[in-house]
């Protein structure tokens, strides 16, 4: 912090101005956290999931560091996401964090259940708790026994996509309208009709994609895997889950041969190569798309998942991503602070970052989701409508693992993805052909494993 | 250092200054002290990065251990090995392990046998043909396995389009989407990296067999087969017993092929214990029971491997002597 008028060593001080002075300078100091200098040097290193977003908000970090830390640089290290958790136990584990993780909301939770982040709450005092985007909730990215961890980076949700020239050509009824059976009924007539394509794609591996894809029709049929209200008991063996997987079951016969060992790459390029008529994907495919398939891209459009037919909820899988900084051996605590805030008070940033890869990463605080340079992007005039349901009307039907039903924050959920449950769940049907009653059985050992072996983090 | 060799004992010439005072400073060393000297370095590195961590794993295999938890670490005695007994994927991915090495084996062999003895024959060009052979086993496992994965593509590999090409087959086949497949996949790339181990083996084995043995069989009027049979397998039995020996302790604690290929599926349908033993530590952070699993492994390897050098005789013939 430079002092605000250069002392003299030759200056005659009294005691009672030096005083003054050091108080004056310590308030400023406090006040005005996102303008102290830092005289550190070395490299923050930051982690992000694979898009070219990260990169952005790590620009916007080094913009602060030239003014404010000379010495520092940010650094984006882009973490595959079957890898990110291993990734992140691993070097938490070894005690070399980065400086700053953005990360999806399951693995965030856990990390701040673990009592493994620094708490924001300055940081979201600073960036302003009153900005956040309608629908939006400080909990949704990650509050914990009071205390703000996460501060948002952006929410993303899967959705149905569908090739509106290949429905239009079977005179298929409009997906908004769906419900499962419809769904069904349309991947049925696609896969008949069109022999060199799939009706539907998701993805069906033992990954992260497929524990997703899964949670999204689970939460659709009214299901759970812990109940939040409960003290977390597990709820998984139900007749709900029964239900989801009945009906992945029943998909399966209109998906490529492959999907069994799908993760989310291979969704992507099966919508992307035209190998797939629908698929479940967030927004990625889009940008994909629009720049190595540009008549899948037209034909292609986003809707709201299809209704269960006896909830009628049409639940996606939300990531409300947010970033957090780990609390130990991480020397650049402050900076990372300070940066982070930097670029979340910036709304010329936060628009590029959601412009980066269009419409994956939906905007989360009123006046970037408001902003006019926002709506400058070609699939504001070309997708007005998908980009519309990745953004807003998504919202009506947000779910995660990390808050089910946004029924309250589950710390679990991280480590139930890091042992890929839900999609072992799936594969015991579809591989090992084990009754769908079953496979919900037994996932609900493996969930309740998780629980006992983890209490502590709810206790 | 001074090294005393014992020549020109009879000659005494005197020593020059510098060499004296380094006498001075370090005494006459034995030959024994010379060796110990000189393979200590490797006594060292091979204590601190092979017996230690073995140590610590046998440690660990009795303690609950979460990497993200080091306060709550405590002594389970044998828990961790009650769990991975009577965990059923435990068993799946040691029978799976088991089909695993047993063929890879099975075929590296008759594959390295056979291309060895088209090798040992002295044609032109054989010797770059024999540098050639060793390609894919210098190649990192990472680098083969990702160039599998392409290879074994269901839409653009290059063993579909050539299968379809020769209408071999209609449709393309799923190489990593069911368990059978997916087995076979990996057996195929283990053969395929490690054969030409098997190969070198043989082959330089083949090459010391003295020509007089065919000679004298030929004149007994043996045929090709029956020279192998009489000459060619007597003189390799000692050579393939090393060779099976390592080459399955190796693929039986391979990890990076099968992870790299598949991770153990589609399900867990090639998940061997090394697999087993990273997801246990790893993804569910139960490092106890990864390390456990090592131990079990390490157990039964040796076991096995005793049992096949005493059935399979060898050393004996040495012994004998």
């Amino acid at each position: 912090m430079r002092p605000s008028r250069p002392i003299s060593a030759k200056s005659c001080i009294h005691r009672r101005d030096f005083l003054a002075s050091g108080a004056a300078l310590a308030l400023v100091t406090s006040g005005h956290r996102s303008n102290a200098q830092s005289s550190k040097t070395g490299t923050v290193r930051v982690w992000g999931e694979p898009g070219p977003y990260g990169g952005v908000a790590v620009a916007a970090m080094n913009e602060w560091a030239q003014k404010n830390a000379p010495g520092l640089k940010f650094e984006i290290e882009t973490i595959p996401w079957d890898g990110v958790y291993v990734k992140l136990m691993t070097d938490l584990a070894a005690r070399r964090p980065p400086g700053l993780i953005s990360v999806e909301s399951p693995i965030a939770m856990q990390l701040m259940a673990e009592g493994l982040l620094e708490p924001l709450d300055d940081v979201s005092q600073t960036v302003g708790r009153d900005r956040l985007a309608d629908k939006l909730k400080w909990e949704y990215f990650g509050a914990w026994t009071s205390k703000q961890y996460i501060m948002p980076a952006h929410h993303q949700p899967h959705l149905l996509l569908v090739r509106t020239d290949i429905s239009k050509e079977l005179g298929l009824s409009d997906p908004d309208g769906w419900s499962w059976n419809d769904l069904a009924n349309a991947a049925r007539t696609i896969t008949q009709k069109k022999p060199e394509m799939a009706g539907i794609c998701m993805a069906l591996g033992r990954n992260l994609c497929t524990d997703y894809h899964f949670a999204a029709l689970l939460h659709q049929a009214g299901g759970k895997m812990f109940d939040q209200r409960n003290k977390f008991e597990v709820a998984f063996d139900s007749p709900e889950t029964a239900e989801a997987l009945e009906f992945v079951r029943e998909l399966q016969q209109f998906m490529p041969k492959g999907a069994v060992e799908y993760s989310f790459l291979q969704v992507v390029d099966a919508h992307v190569t035209g190998k797939t008529a629908m698929s479940f994907y967030w927004g990625r495919t889009l940008g994909r798309a629009a720049e190595e398939a540009k008549p899948i891209f037209e034909a292609t459009e986003a809707f709201n998942h299809a209704r269960n037919p006896r909830t009628t909820r049409r639940s996606n899988w939300n990531d409300f991503q947010g970033w957090c900084i780990p609390a130990r051996n991480n020397p650049f605590v402050e900076e990372a602070k300070q940066a982070l805030t930097y670029y979340l008070k910036s709304t010329p940033w936060l628009v590029k970052y959601c412009h980066s890869l269009m419409p994956n990463v939906a905007p989360v605080f009123k006046d970037q989701a408001e902003s006019a340079e926002l709506r400058n992007h070609p699939f504001y005039q070309s997708k007005a409508r998908t980009v519309d349901t990745y953004f807003n009307t998504s919202l009506e039907h947000a779910s995660s693992t990390a808050n089910e039903l946004l029924q309250g924050v589950n710390p679990f959920a991280g480590i139930v993805h890091g042992r890929s449950i839900l999609a072992q769940t799936v594969q015991k049907v579809m591989i090992d052909k084990m009754s769908p009653r079953d496979a919900a059985k037994w996932g609900a050992r493996e969930l309740d494993s998780v629980r006992k072996e983890n209490i502590q983090l709810v206790n | 250092m001074l090294i005393d060799t014992g020549a020109g004992r009879g000659s005494p010439t005197p020593l020059p200054a510098s060499r004296s005072s380094a006498r001075r400073w370090f005494p006459e060393l034995s030959d024994n002290t010379v060796g110990l000297l000189f393979i200590a370095p490797f006594i060292v590195t091979g204590l601190f990065f092979m017996v230690y961590p073995v140590i610590e794993a046998v440690r660990m295999a009795f303690f609950s251990y979460n990497p993200l938890r080091p306060e709550v670490t405590r002594y389970v005695g044998l828990a961790n090995f009650q769990f991975i007994l009577s965990d059923p994927l435990f068993w799946d991915a040691f029978l799976q392990g088991t089909v695993w090495t047993l063929l890879s084996i099975l075929f590296q062999t008759l594959l390295g046998v056979s291309i060895a003895l088209l090798l040992n024959r002295t044609l032109p060009g054989i010797a770059v043909f024999r540098g050639l052979l060793l390609f894919p086993y210098i190649v990192p496992t990472v680098v083969i396995a990702l160039i599998w994965r392409w290879i074994f593509n269901p839409e653009i590999g290059v063993v579909n389009y050539a299968l379809i090409a020769t209408r071999l087959v209609d449709t393309p086949i799923y190489w990593l989407s069911t368990p059978d497949m997916a087995m076979a996949s990996t057996i195929l790339l283990n053969v395929w990296k490690y054969t030409p181990f098997v190969v070198i083996c043989v082959l330089a084995r083949l090459q010391s067999v003295p020509q007089e043995l065919y000679d004298a069989a030929r004149v007994d009027g043996a045929g090709a087969f029956r020279r192998f049979l009489d000459v060619t397998l007597p003189q390799l039995r000692e050579v393939l017993i090393v060779v099976v020996v390592f080459r399955t302790i190796w693929t039986f604690n391979k990890f990076e092929e099968i992870y790299l290929l598949t991770k153990g599926g589609p399900g867990t349908s090639t998940f061997n214990l090394a697999v087993y033993s990273f997801e246990q530590s790893i993804a569910s952070l139960k490092l106890g029971v990864g390390a456990a699993t090592g131990v079990v492994m390490m157990v039964m390897l040796l076991i096995g491997s005793i049992v096949y050098l005493r059935v399979s005789g060898f050393g004996r013939e040495e012994a004998g002597a």
